[in-house]
C-alpha cells in the first residue's frame, strides 16, 4: 500500500521497560543530587565530559558496538530506550550525541580492524569525543556541493577547506571530514566523494566559534589548511563518501532527539497548569498527544530496523519522523509563549526553559536536512519524483 | 550485525491477521469498482451486509460460543479501517463492536439481527444514533442513578425520528420507553466507562482508514492530472501538500494502532486505555482537518462534485471525528491528565498511559 509510510506499530515488552525503569531511577537520583540542572535540546547544547562518562560506567555508552570492541553489544532498541529516558529528563548528553549515533555505528560498517580498536573501546567509555563535519560555507542542504579538497600525497591525503555549523568542535577530539577526492564530475555528482578522520588537534586545523544569537557557544568553523590524514585515516572506501554518509540516515533522522529536544518545556508547563501559574488550556493536550503518538511511530521505525535484513530501507519513515517530530517540538516552544503573559508573574524557571527553547528552536527543522528538503524525501517516498 | 542478540524479547510488532487482510482487501475493492456513482444522501447496503455476514464479517469480534468469529481488536480495527476506506455503507462498528460486545457483557442473546447502539439520556432520549432505521434491534446502555443497564430493545418499541448526519448517513433520534431501559440488565462498572473509549477507538480506526485512502486518491490525481504541461505531482508545493497530508494521515496510524495494541493485549484492562484512546481521538481529529482541506485543496474543484470519490471518504471524517467526544473534549481529558501527571509524571504518562510509577505484575 501506498499510503503506508510507516512500518506497523510494536509493543515495548517487559525487558526493555525493565531498562528503561532502571536508566530512569538513575536519572532521578542526579536530578535530585544536582548533577545537572534538566534543560532543553540538551543533545546540542549540553556537555559534560563527567557525566558522560558516567553513562559509560553504566554501561549506556556504545550500546550497539560489540563487547569485543570495548561495547555492551545490545541492540538498537535498547539504545533508543536509553537514548529517550536522558532527552526527557534534560541531561547533559551532546558530548557524546555524535559518537554514539553516528560515528560508532560508521566505524562497525566501514571502519578498518585498526580503526575500530582505536576509536570504539574510547568511545563507549565516553572519553573518546567526536563531531562531524558535513556542511560548508556554500553547501547547506546540497551537501555533495562540499568543496573541501583531499590531495593524494604520499602515504596520504591532505584536506583544505571549510567546516561549518560544526557542533561541539572546540570540546571535540575528532571528527569525520567529508571531502572531495576527486574533481566534480557534473553528471556524477556523488561520486569522488570521501570520509576522513581527522584529528582536531592535529596542525593545519583551526576552530573558530560561532556564536548563537542567545549568546551561545555550540557551533564551530572548522577551517583545514593542508591537514595531513595518513592511509590509516580513510574511512571506507575512497570514492564512496556520499554512499558511506547517507547510509545511516534512517537511524539518524528517525530517533527521539527529533522529537523530544523541547520536552522538559513541555514538561514544566503541565506542572504549570497543574499549580495555577498557567491556564489550563486543551493545546497542552493536544502536543502531549503527538509526543505519544511521535513515540510509537519512532519505536517502530526502530523495531523495523533492528528486525529487518541489513539495509533495509526506513528513509522515508525516518523523514516522517523527522518532519513531525522537529515541527512539533517547536511548536511547542511557541504554544507555552501563546500562554505566558508578561508583567503578570516571575517564573524563573519556566522562562529559561521557554527562553531556550524559543532560540533554538529554528535549528530543530534545519538539522539533519531541512523539512523541506525532507518532504521531498517524502514525495519521492510516495512516488511523486 | 549478523552477532547482535535477538530483539524479539524486547519488542512486538503488531499487525492483523494478514490473511484477513487479503480477505478484506479483496472484498472492498470488488465493492469499491462495482458500486453505483456516489450520493449526497447514504443508505445502509444490504448486499454487502449479507456478505459480510456470509464471510462471518459482522461478528468478527463475538466470543464463538456467543456466535461470533472470535478475532481481537486488531483484526477489528483493520476491518474498520478498510471497510472506512471503501466508503462502504455498513453498521460495522454499531453492530458488532459496540453493540455485540455489550450484549455479551450483558449476558443477552444475540440472535445476529442488525444491531446498532447507543446511551439515551435519563429522559430515555438518544440523538444521532447512526442507522437506527435500519436495526432490527437497538442496544441501549443506560445509566441509571449509580448503575449501568444493557437492553436490546426492538426498533417497533422505540420512536424514531430520521435525521442524517454531515456524511448523509442515518443518524436518527430514538426516544426509549423508561420501561424498556428500566428493565435492562445491570453490568459492571466499567462496561459503562469502556463504551465511550470502545466507540472513540472504533471512530479513530474509520477515520485513519478512510484519511489513508484520501491519500491515495490524492497521489492517483496528483499524476493523472496535467497543468502547465506536466502532471501537478512534479510541482514542489504540490509535494509538500501531499507530503502533509500522508504525514498526518501516518501519525494518526500510529497513534490509533498502539491504543488498539494495548487494548488488543490487555482485554481493554490496561489503566492506560484513557490515555491510549485520547492520545487516538486528539491526533486523528487534528490530522483530519490537514487531511480534508489539503485533499480537498489538490483535487480541486473536481473534488468538490457529487460524482468524485473525495467527498465520500472526507465528509464521513469529519462526521466521525466528533462521535464519542469532540476532538476539544478530548484533547481538555489529555490536558488533565497530563497536567496531573506533572513535570515528574508526564514521561510516564506517556509511555503507560499511567502517571504512577509501573509495576511490574
Amino acid at each position: 500500500m501506498s499510503a503506508r509510510l510507516v512500518p506497523p506499530g510494536a509493543r515495548e515488552l517487559p525487558a526493555l521497560t525493565e531498562l528503561r525503569l532502571e536508566v530512569r531511577a538513575f536519572l532521578a537520583e542526579q536530578v535530585a543530587a544536582g548533577a545537572f540542572v534538566p534543560h532543553v535540546d540538551t543533545w546540542l547544547t549540553r556537555w559534560d565530559r563527567d557525566f558522560t562518562r558516567e553513562l559509560g560506567r553504566r554501561g549506556w555508552l556504545g550500546m550497539v558496538i560489540p563487547t569485543a570492541y570495548g561495547g555492551q553489544g545490545r541492540t538498537y532498541l535498547e539504545r533508543f530506550v536509553v537514548t529517550e529516558e536522558l532527552l526527557v529528563v534534560g541531561a547533559p548528553v551532546a558530548a557524546h550525541w555524535i559518537a554514539e549515533r553516528q560515528i560508532g555505528p560508521s566505524l562497525l560498517r566501514y571502519g578498518t580492524e585498526e580503526q575500530k580498536q582505536a576509536f570504539l573501546p574510547g568511545i563507549s567509555r565516553g572519553e573518546v569525543v567526536f563531531g562531524i563535519g558535513m556542511s560548508e560555507p556554500d553547501s547547506g542542504s546540497d551537501l555533495a556541493s562540499v568543496r573541501t579538497r583531499a590531495e593524494r600525497v604520499d602515504g596520504g591525503w591532505r584536506l583544505t577547506g571549510t567546516k561549518l555549523w560544526t557542533s561541539g568542535a572546540h570540546e571535540a577530539d575528532a571528527f569525520f571530514a567529508l571531502a572531495r577526492s576527486a574533481p566534480l564530475d557534473p553528471a556524477h555528482r556523488h561520486d569522488g566523494l570521501s570520509q576522513f578522520i581527522v584529528d582536531l588537534r592535529a596542525p593545519g586545523v583551526t576552530i573558530r566559534p560561532i556564536i548563537s544569537m542567545g549568546g551561545d557557544h555550540h557551533f564551530n568553523e572548522v577551517h583545514l589548511d593542508g591537514v595531513l590524514i595518513p592511509d590509516d585515516r580513510v574511512l571506507g572506501e575512497v570514492g564512496e563518501g556520499w554512499a558511506q554518509v547517507t547510509s545511516e540516515l534512517a537511524h539518524e533522522r528517525s530517533g527521539p532527539e527529533r522529537v523530544l529536544s523541547t520536552f522538559q518545556l513541555l514538561a514544566a508547563a503541565a506542572q504549570a497548569m497543574d499549580d495555577g501559574r498557567l491556564p489550563t488550556d486543551p493545546g497542552l493536550g493536544r502536543h502531549v498527544a503527538r509526543v505519544a503518538a511521535l513515540h510509537h511511530m519512532s519505536f517502530a521505525v526502530s523495531t523495523a530496523l533492528e528486525s529487518a535484513e541489513h539495509g533495509a530501507d526506513a528513509d522515508t519513515a525516518a523523514a516522517v519522523v523527522k518532519v513531525l517530530g522537529t515541527t512539533g517540538e517547536g511548536d511547542i516552544a511557541d504554544y507555552v509563549d501563546t500562554l505566558t503573559a508578561t508583567g503578570w508573574a516571575l517564573d524563573e524557571e519556566l522562562d529559561t526553559l521557554l527562553h531556550a527553547a524559543i532560540l533554538q528552536r529554528p535549528g530543530f527543522t534545519l538539522r539533519g536536512g531541512t523539512n523541506e528538503i525532507l518532504r521531498g524525501v517524502i514525495a519521492r517516498g510516495l512516488g511523486m519524483r | 550485525m549478523t552477532d547482535r542478540p535477538a530483539w524479539r524479547g524486547l519488542a512486538d510488532p503488531t499487525t492483523p491477521d494478514p490473511d484477513l487482510v487479503a480477505v478484506l482487501t479483496e472484498l472492498f475493492t470488488d465493492y469499491r469498482s462495482a458500486r453505483p456513482t456516489p450520493t449526497a444522501v447514504v443508505d445502509l447496503d444490504r448486499r454487502l451486509w449479507q456478505r459480510l455476514e456470509d464471510l462471518g464479517l459482522t461478528r468478527l469480534t463475538g466470543s464463538e460460543t456467543a456466535g461470533g468469529s472470535g478475532g481481537g481488536w486488531v483484526d477489528a480495527a483493520a476491518l474498520l479501517g478498510l471497510a472506512a476506506a471503501a466508503a462502504a455503507p455498513v453498521p460495522l462498528a454499531e453492530h458488532d463492536v459496540l453493540g455485540g460486545w455489550l450484549l455479551e457483557a450483558a449476558r443477552l442473546p444475540n440472535d445476529g439481527g442488525l444491531r446498532t447502539v447507543c446511551r439515551p439520556d435519563p429522559s430515555g432520549v438518544a440523538l444521532n444514533v447512526t442507522w437506527a432505521r435500519d436495526a432490527s434491534r437497538i442496544v441501549a446502555l443506560w445509566e441509571d442513578r449509580d448503575q449501568w443497564r444493557v437492553s436490546d430493545v426492538t426498533v417497533d418499541r422505540v420512536g424514531i425520528e430520521e435525521r442524517r448526519n454531515l456524511a448523509g448517513e442515518p443518524s436518527d433520534t430514538v426516544e426509549f420507553d423508561l420501561d424498556d431501559l428500566e428493565a435492562g440488565t445491570v453490568v459492571a462498572h466499567e462496561i459503562g466507562e469502556q463504551f465511550h473509549l470502545r466507540g472513540a477507538l472504533a471512530r479513530s480506526a474509520q477515520v485513519v482508514g478512510a484519511m489513508e485512502r484520501v491519500v491515495e486518491v490524492v497521489l492517483e490525481h496528483v499524476r493523472e492530472r496535467q497543468q502547465f504541461g506536466r502532471p501537478i505531482g512534479r510541482f514542489q508545493a504540490v509535494q509538500h501538500l501531499v507530503s502533509d497530508i500522508a504525514c498526518e494521515t501516518a501519525l494518526a496510524r500510529a497513534a490509533t494502532d498502539a491504543a488498539v495494541a494495548r487494548a488488543a493485549a490487555s482485554d481493554w484492562r490496561d489503566p492506560g486505555m484513557l490515555f491510549a484512546v485520547g492520545v487516538a481521538k486528539s491526533c486523528v481529529g487534528h490530522a483530519a482537518s490537514v487531511v480534508v482541506r489539503g485533499s480537498h485543496q489538490v483535487l480541486g474543484a473536481i473534488g468538490t462534485t457529487l460524482e468524485h470519490e473525495l467527498h465520500t471518504l472526507t465528509r464521513p471524517i469529519l462526521a466521525r471525528r466528533s462521535e464519542y467526544g469532540s476532538l476539544q473534549d478530548w484533547d481538555e481529558t489529555l490536558t488533565a491528565l497530563a497536567s496531573s501527571a506533572g513535570r515528574d509524571r508526564l514521561w510516564s504518562l506517556i509511555t503507560t498511559g499511567r502517571a504512577k510509577a509501573h509495576r511490574t505484575t
